[in-house]
């Protein structure tokens, strides 16, 4: 009797103790399923192609930019993220598109091209519109450290072949069973005994969502028992539909380093760059073979596990009468197709710059998990174009002056001048590696480049001129009681009295120091902060030679005010920013603010041209096309450690560093390494040349470029033209028409002259 | 408004504008297109003369004329950030128009960013060198931009500038 009545207490214990430990579950599970289900990293977004009639673009290239967007190429226009080329004209049914100032619908675009431009848009309905564009391609995402990426689907995005072959392959009862399948645990058993290992497992869809939301991989038997609890208890609670939507987004589906890719919306982009709705039958078929293990079937590293798999999968699919018979036979001939490497967070120099822009106004945890949308400045063309020629002529130059320990290393940033925009940025070799940001996080000596901010404050002073006389002769300045700074030239040489434009152009550091002390090294610290340092520099003599330790991204800051006519235009990544429910959240406008005379400025840029044309620059001419004209300058610092090279176009500006992480020499200069470099960009890019009307305060005249004396064709081999204030009048060369003729009237004005160049000179 | 209506009025016609100017003769670019243009519309002409006959006349192609377009009725219609976002497109497609810096700076002045504007203004007429049509709505920009700051003076100035210019 006794006995009996413990019993019975004993078992309605237990029952009420596994009562509230179901109700506990039931809580926790429909807590994690309702509430906030998945924290969604912000989405980061290139700029978008805008097309217009006259865009230098041909259809070869138009087809290029529609690949890199992973349209593909169709006799028939049946869905969009197809396109159909016949000869000059493309017609492209257009994806939706989400953009920073718009939510466009899908719809179809013929652009007609002629002589490698675009000459004609229409839309849908064949009539000619004024300009249009290409989705913003997702370059990746800002997930936390060892967090989660996804890319959420709804149920409508999602192709319906995806959730069947799920089923086909993982759980075949799962539109039937309470969320677990008893029959499936033993015909995984069955198996397992019979091939010694796993190959098909005996948990549902269900089960393994509980697993991945909630469990450590660890297999107990508790656990097993907790999970099948759990399962049962979100069968009870929510539809099938949702089930399945929820695993669709929750899953993990491989690693790319710290990031974790979960949900087959992310996964697609990460194996195929392109939208899930979008995958083919094989293409959905690897997807599900991966299911089973991201890392042992990863169809890049383990490329042959992974299409034996998928084959399984079609074959499942065939045998359960999911797909025709043919049609997986048809798959099962395709190859894999996921591309080289992954779609997205391949721009890590880039992000990095992003997310610093984006951490000034939003919190970490804003940025990781409320789904913002941000739409940068970045231009994958011109980004590729970029990590290409950096990684090409790294290896060259590594050829050249073969050293050992770890290989040259380089940096490049380009920025659209005019608005600031900063299209691409390359922190180092295999710039996909995300490893130290050279572009924003190598502060180097920037030598000479320093220079064209020594001219422009002697210009600004109204003391100087591009034709003034200054003195290319030794240097001694006594920094300390018993120490004396004597800087050389380059070539160890002096060159004498040279014209400002000659003294910049080849780089004379001689003339540079004596210009730059007669200006003051105050004045010269100041004009460098105007433009957008963020301290004013040491005064120290050796700033005058680029004693100066800047980011390459610093230096682009720089001469993007030179660049943009002596505007400070703060350089920009990020466009704007909008929240998962498309409200516009944050703006980042064009912001330019006048920091500089804009004659001298004008004098500057133009022997900045000269740099090019006679210079340090001047190998650049054997490389940039005809007729293409360019401003830029070079910069190396004391043994050969940093190699520059910074310049612009009329549309783009770049930067170059190139050098060792440990600092050893190079052996190379500015002209000898980082311009390579530089050059060949700037001629892929195109773009316009530079092309300032001249300021109405200046006007031309012609020197002779060696001496600086006034000269003209026939009197001169070397003639520069160089624009000046109206009123500036060099001494005429001997020889030239005009000049001393002895006995003659002019003479007095001539004496003027010769002690207004002797006056010169001594300054 | 005034400022934008008169930067539009100049506009809708040309061929497109991204093709790079390839220099005449001395490899520099637009010499001679420059030559004339800094004799003839000197920022110190004196008002009831003719104005000077332009040198050359910057015109918005046909895409930019359609964003501006597009920014007018989303500033009209209270939306200065979009309206700034849009005439940036069209910056991106001809950075170096100044009619489209004086429209930015148009919906800068419109928002209050003053500052701004007058910058932007600025830009323009750096741009607009020997154009004189440009060149009048740029001064009349930078007039309405010192006018709101309380800088009469300055503000009068600016607009004798532009009248100067030719501008109405």
């Amino acid at each position: 009797m006794k006995l009996r009545r413990l019993i019975i207490a004993s078992l309605l214990l237990f029952l009420g103790a596994a009562a509230l430990y179901v109700l506990r579950l039931d809580l926790l599970v429909t807590r994690q399923f309702e509430g906030r289900r998945w924290t969604l990293p912000a989405q980061v977004y290139a700029a978008p192609l805008e097309l217009y009639a006259g865009l230098p673009l041909s259809s070869a290239d138009l087809e290029r930019e529609l690949r890199r967007l992973k349209y593909r190429r169709a006799d028939q226009l049946a869905r969009p993220g197809t396109y159909r080329r016949s000869g000059d004209v493309i017609e492209v049914s257009l994806r939706a598109a989400r953009f920073a100032d718009e939510l466009r619908a899908a719809q179809l675009l013929t652009i007609d091209t002629d002589h490698d431009a675009i000459s004609r848009l229409r839309d849908g309905t064949g009539h000619e519109v004024p300009l249009a564009r290409f989705e913003p391609m997702l370059i990746g995402s800002i997930f936390p450290i060892h967090g989660e990426d996804r890319i959420i689907v709804t149920p409508a995005e999602v192709p319906p072949l995806l959730p069947a072959a799920l089923k086909a392959v993982e759980d075949r009862n799962f539109d039937t069973h309470h969320g677990i399948d008893p029959l499936a645990i033993l015909r995984a058993l069955w198996v397992d005994a019979r091939a010694g290992q796993i190959e098909q497992g005996g948990s549902t869809l269900t089960q393994q969502l509980v697993k991945s939301y909630f469990l450590t991989p660890r297999r107990t038997a508790a656990r097993k028992v907790r999970e099948a609890i759990m399962a049962l208890l979100l069968e009870a609670h929510f539809s099938k539909t949702d089930l399945m939507n929820a695993y669709i987004n929750e899953i993990h589906l491989g690693q790319d380093g710290d990031r974790a890719i979960h949900g087959f919306g992310l996964a697609s982009e990460f194996y195929f760059g392109k939208p899930l709705a979008e995958l083919d039958l094989s293409e959905i078929a690897t997807l599900v073979a991966v299911v089973r293990g991201p890392s042992y079937y990863d169809p890049r590293r383990h490329a042959d596990r992974a299409l034996k798999r998928r084959d399984l999968v079609l074959k499942l699919m065939a045998d359960q009468g999911i797909v025709p018979a043919a049609d997986a036979r048809h798959a099962q001939a395709q190859p894999l197709n996921v591309t080289a490497r992954a779609a997205g967070a391949y721009f890590p120099a880039y992000l990095d710059l992003v997310r610093r822009t984006l951490r000034r106004d939003y919190r970490e945890q804003d940025l990781t998990e409320t789904g913002l949308k941000v739409f940068t400045n970045l231009d994958p063309r011109v980004q590729s174009m970029a990590e290409r020629t950096l990684d090409r002529e790294l290896a060259r130059l590594d050829r050249v002056h073969k050293q050992r320990g770890a290989p040259l290393q380089g940096a490049v940033v380009v920025t659209a001048p005019q608005s600031g925009d900063v299209i691409a940025v390359v922190g180092g070799r295999d710039a996909g590696f995300d490893g130290f940001d050279r572009a924003l996080d190598a502060r180097r000596p920037i030598g000479s480049l320093v220079k064209p901010f020594i001219y422009l404050a002697a210009l600004e002073t109204g003391r100087y001129n591009a034709a003034t006389i200054i003195d290319d002769a030794p240097v001694s300045i006594r920094l300390a009681p018993n120490k004396l700074w004597q800087p050389e030239n380059f070539t160890h040489q002096t060159y004498g009295p040279v014209p400002l434009v000659r003294a910049l152009a080849e780089s004379l550091n001689l003339a540079t120091v004596n210009l730059g002390m007669g200006v003051g090294l105050d004045t010269v610290a100041r004009s460098l902060k105007r433009f957008g340092l963020e301290e004013e520099p040491t005064r120290n003599p050796a700033l005058l030679l680029g004693a100066l330790d800047l980011t390459p991204l610093d230096v682009a800051q720089l001469y993007t005010g030179l660049a943009n006519g002596g505007f400070r235009t703060t350089l920009r990544a990020v466009r704007a920013v909008i929240s998962s429910d498309d409200k516009p959240l944050k703006a980042f406008p064009v912001d330019v603010q006048p920091v500089a005379q804009s004659d001298a400025v004008y004098e500057v840029d133009r022997m900045l041209q000269e740099v090019m044309e006679r210079g340090t620059g001047r190998p650049a001419r054997a490389v940039l096309p005809q007729g293409f004209t360019v401003a830029g300058k070079s910069g190396t610092s004391s043994d050969l450690r940093d190699s520059w090279f910074a310049g612009f176009s009329g549309s783009d500006l770049a930067v170059v560093w190139i050098g060792y992480d440990d600092d050893r020499v190079t052996g190379f200069t500015g002209t000898s390494g980082a311009l390579d470099i530089w050059s060949h960009l700037m001629a892929s890019i195109g773009g316009t040349a530079w092309s300032t009307p001249l300021p109405e305060s200046l006007q031309e005249i012609t020197i002779d470029y060696p001496t600086g004396l006034k000269a003209q064709t026939g009197c001169s081999d070397d003639l520069v033209s160089v624009p000046v204030p109206p009123g500036t009048d060099p001494v005429l060369k001997p020889g030239c028409p005009g000049a001393a003729v002895p006995g003659v009237g002019t003479a007095q004005s001539l004496l003027d002259r010769a002690g207004k160049w002797l006056h010169d000179l001594t300054h | 408004m005034l400022v934008a209506g008169f930067a539009v009025g100049c506009s809708m016609v040309s061929p497109p504008y991204q093709q790079p100017s390839t220099p005449a003769g001395d490899g520099r670019p637009e010499a001679a297109a420059r030559a004339p243009s800094s004799a003839s519309s000197s920022g110190s002409a004196q008002p009831g003369q003719p104005p000077p006959q332009p040198a050359r006349e910057y015109k918005l192609g046909p895409a930019s004329a359609a964003l501006v377009s597009q920014a007018h009725t989303q500033a009209a219609a209270g939306n200065p950030d979009l309206a700034a976002a849009t005439i940036e497109r069209a910056l991106r497609i001809e950075p170096a128009n100044p009619l489209l810096w004086i429209e930015l700076g148009a919906v800068h002045q419109g928002a209050g960013h003053y500052a701004q504007a007058d910058s932007m203004a600025h830009k323009a007429l750096q741009l607009a060198a020997g154009d004189p049509r440009a060149e009048a709505s740029a001064w009349l920009l930078v007039a309405e931009s010192l006018r709101a700051r309380g800088r009469t003076a300055e503000a009068s100035e600016a607009d004798a500038r532009a009248h100067a210019l030719g501008a109405r």
